[in-house]
């Protein structure tokens, strides 16, 4: 009997616990609403009108060829927003509401100055991966100028160590079938854009002031924010995509391979590198110039999954024939790089003779100052007025006042990451950024001066390469292949 | 305290969903349980979602901010039963107490705007929504979504205030839709919407202007008299039969003590 209740006080029980549930609800015990557990950072305690220096993040679309971010990592701290603000002159800068897109130059200063890693480059390394492992392709792998002075730093080296040939034997090493230096297509830069702005100094004269295009941070900005000064920005290709065109076109064909099983891999101290690529304007003869880009951080990715150590890797040549390099290209890793190299040339192409010792050291254009100024006297043309311009938000200044007063420089050269590309967005990261860069700058100026040829128009290759493929500077072979053109953004943003 | 939500100006960084995932220790890692058209809807550890959309002409990009809308006549809180969500007199949110759910999920159904989501994979599960960050609505602070926001889409401040700025901007700037999305809708919400695209082509839902609960108030309101009533009705007439028994019992037993 005693397992059984009563009806009775069955009852009793039910009423009982209902009287004390709206007991319990009456008094206000009803326990804790849900959510609010977590943490967010002092910034976002109050209303959120309290003027804090920093706050919020920048937009990244999910369509973004460049970068990415992970949520989970993002503390909201707004260190994007200065880069992209403050240091790039992107956000902020662009009308709201929006029109079709938010805009992006694809920097990468985000990345850099993300504290949490949140943000990062969209990964090409495992397709490289794969490209190597494919048997029927020829993966043919460049390495800028400025990822020859920060690489070691991934592997503990200290900043600033030069590690170029290094760098090719791991490559090698990592099993790219051959291995060019970008360096080289800086020097053939240098012949298209020397050559092109002595043309444009005697004879287009609307086209000057000239500004360098080397960039593709800098050439997405002008397309967004300076529409009217894209007849100015030099119709070259960047070096990346000049030795990308070279490669499907001249080398597969003195190699004998079919341009379509070519897989163009670039080493790059940048993200908006892998936007440039995928611009359609960037083929010729239905192929693309580049493939896949990685960042000299994912390279020290690939190389670490592939079990190498560039300490302990061999010193390698670059392969010929695309891989001899001159001072001249090897400067253009730094802001007022490409300025010093295409002076030298411009000036052998007015005279005939090599630049004075001044012009192979020309201090004015170097150094971390916003914007350089300086004046090149070239017998026959005249003095020309350069200015150099690093950061987007320094250009955005210069710029305006050019739109206001014109331009008192005929050549002006643009570089979107302070520092030129060794603080480009896909460098490494460093605690002593500004230490880094000054190292960086000083190594890259070191190779310049113990390299045997200081000039582009002196690079053996080159020349061999004019001789056997394009001719001459400017001709309608090098036209085809290493110049381009640009697309008007501006009313994707503005009405 | 009521948010107004100037879709104009949203650039549609989320950082107002990622500073709801922190603030609520919701999961990163969860996978999307609702798209719909490419786009995320709500779920149990998303709280709130920006979702895109990109106009006719694709010249249009608007990001739109999905959340509770804190209405002032709260179906799902006229529909729980357990009072597990509860209107806040004082800041206006709508709020869920899990120690009061019993799991009924009556108030998925109720709501005009399918907000509450259910924990669906949790052994003990809860409902899930926007608290409207009630505890730091309590110490005077904005949700933290609001304090997020860096372009100025998301403001805080009481609801009359917000309507009257609401009102001027739509006023002034030709661009914009004459319309509040949220001063009238099912009664009214703390969230308030302003937008130069039709609502409609944000994927807004059309709802009536009055609050669902309106429609059983007439009669539903009717019941804890009428139970009351009737208890009482049912007490009486227990006490009358007890009472007519009492009564035949005693006359038996006189009569039977008669006979004797």
């Amino acid at each position: 009997m005693s397992d059984k209740i009563s009806r009775r006080n069955f009852l009793k029980v039910v009423a009982g616990s209902g009287v004390l549930g709206f007991g319990v609800m009456a008094t206000g015990c009803k326990g804790k609403p849900s959510g609010g557990e977590g943490w967010v950072s002092g910034q976002y305690e109050g209303k959120g009108d309290f003027p804090v220096n920093l706050k919020g993040r920048v937009a990244i679309s999910k369509l973004n060829p460049s970068i990415e971010r992970d949520d989970e990592k993002c503390i909201l701290c707004g260190q994007c927003v200065d880069a992209c603000k403050n240091v790039m002159g992107v956000y902020g800068n662009f009308p709201l509401p929006l029109k079709q897109e938010v805009a992006c130059v694809h920097c990468g200063q985000c990345v850099m100055q993300c504290p949490s890693g949140a943000i990062t480059e969209k990964s090409h390394v495992q397709k490289v991966l794969d490209a190597i492992d494919d048997d029927t392709k020829h993966v043919v792998v460049q390495t800028a100028p400025a990822t020859k002075v920060s690489l070691g730093e991934e592997f503990g080296m200290p900043q600033g160590t030069s590690i170029g040939k290094k760098m090719v034997g791991a490559l090698k090493a990592a099993g790219f079938d051959s291995v060019f230096d970008t360096c080289f297509a800086a020097d053939l830069t240098i012949m298209e854009e020397a050559a092109e702005f002595v043309h444009r100094l005697t004879e287009k004269k609307d086209e000057i002031p000239h500004l360098t295009s080397c960039c593709p941070g800098w050439v997405k900005y002008c397309e967004y924010f300076y529409p009217e000064l894209m007849h100015n920005l030099s119709t070259c290709k960047s070096p990346q995509n000049m030795l990308g065109a070279t490669i499907k076109s001249f080398y597969a064909n003195k190699v004998g391979i079919d341009p379509a099983n070519i897989v163009n891999v670039s080493i790059m101290p940048c993200t908006a590198k892998k936007f440039e690529i995928a611009r359609e304007e960037l083929q010729v003869d239905d192929q693309r110039d580049m493939d896949f880009v990685l960042t000299t951080r994912e390279l020290a990715v690939l190389l670490k999954k592939k079990g190498i150590n560039l300490n302990n890797v061999p010193d390698e040549e670059y392969d010929s024939v695309l891989g001899e390099s001159t001072g001249a290209g090897r400067i253009f890793g730094a802001t007022g790089g490409v300025t010093e190299a295409a002076v030298r040339t411009a000036y052998y192409f007015a005279t005939g003779t090599n630049p004075p010792a001044d012009l192979l050291s020309w201090t004015p254009v170097r150094g971390m100052k916003a914007v350089k100024e300086a004046t090149a006297s070239i017998p026959g043309v005249g003095s020309v007025n350069i200015a150099v311009c690093h950061g987007l938000e320094n250009a955005r200044k210069l710029l305006d006042g050019v739109k206001a007063n014109g331009s008192k420089w005929q050549f002006i050269e643009f570089m979107a990451c302070p520092g030129g590309c060794i603080g480009g967005g896909g460098q490494p990261k460093a605690m002593d950024a500004i230490g880094a860069k000054q190292k960086r700058i000083e190594a890259i100026y070191k190779e310049d001066v113990v390299s045997e040829k200081r000039c582009s128009h002196d690079n053996g290759e080159i020349q061999f390469v004019y001789k056997n493929f394009f001719g001459k500077p400017l001709s309608e072979k090098a036209e085809k292949y290493l110049h381009t053109t640009f697309v008007d953004r501006h009313s994707r943003l503005f009405d | 305290m009521a948010v107004l939500v100037d879709i104009t100006k949203c650039i549609g960084c989320e950082g107002c969903t990622v500073a709801c995932k922190r603030y609520n220790q919701l999961n990163f890692k969860a996978k999307p349980r609702n798209v719909k058209d490419g786009r995320v809807e709500l779920d149990d550890n998303r709280w709130t979602v920006i979702q895109e959309f990109q106009g006719k002409d694709k010249d249009k990009l608007r990001f739109v901010k999905k959340q509770c809308l804190h209405c002032l006549e709260p179906a799902c809180a006229s529909a729980c039963f357990s009072k597990a969500i509860q209107k806040d007199k004082k800041t206006g949110a709508v709020v869920y107490y899990p120690d009061l759910c019993v799991g009924c999920r009556y108030c998925l159904v109720a709501c005009p705007y399918s907000i509450p989501k259910y924990q669906w994979e949790e052994q003990f599960p809860q409902v899930s929504k926007c608290q409207m960050c009630s505890e730091r609505q309590t110490n005077g602070d904005a949700p933290v979504c609001v304090a997020a926001c860096t372009t100025g889409a998301l403001t805080s401040g009481t609801r009359e205030e917000l309507l009257k700025k609401a009102h001027e901007i739509i006023d002034s700037d030709p661009r914009y839709v004459k319309h509040i999305y949220g001063e009238h809708e099912v009664g009214g919400a703390e969230w308030l919407y302003i937008s130069d695209v039709p609502f409609e082509e944000l994927g807004f839902k059309t709802v009536s202007d009055t609050p669902v609960t309106d429609y059983t108030k007439s009669y539903l309101s009717k019941v804890p008299g009428f139970a009351a009533a009737w208890a009482l009705f049912l007490t009486g007439l227990a006490v009358y039969n007890h009472r007519v028994e009492k009564n035949r019992k005693a006359n038996d037993e006189d009569e039977q003590g008669k006979e004797e």
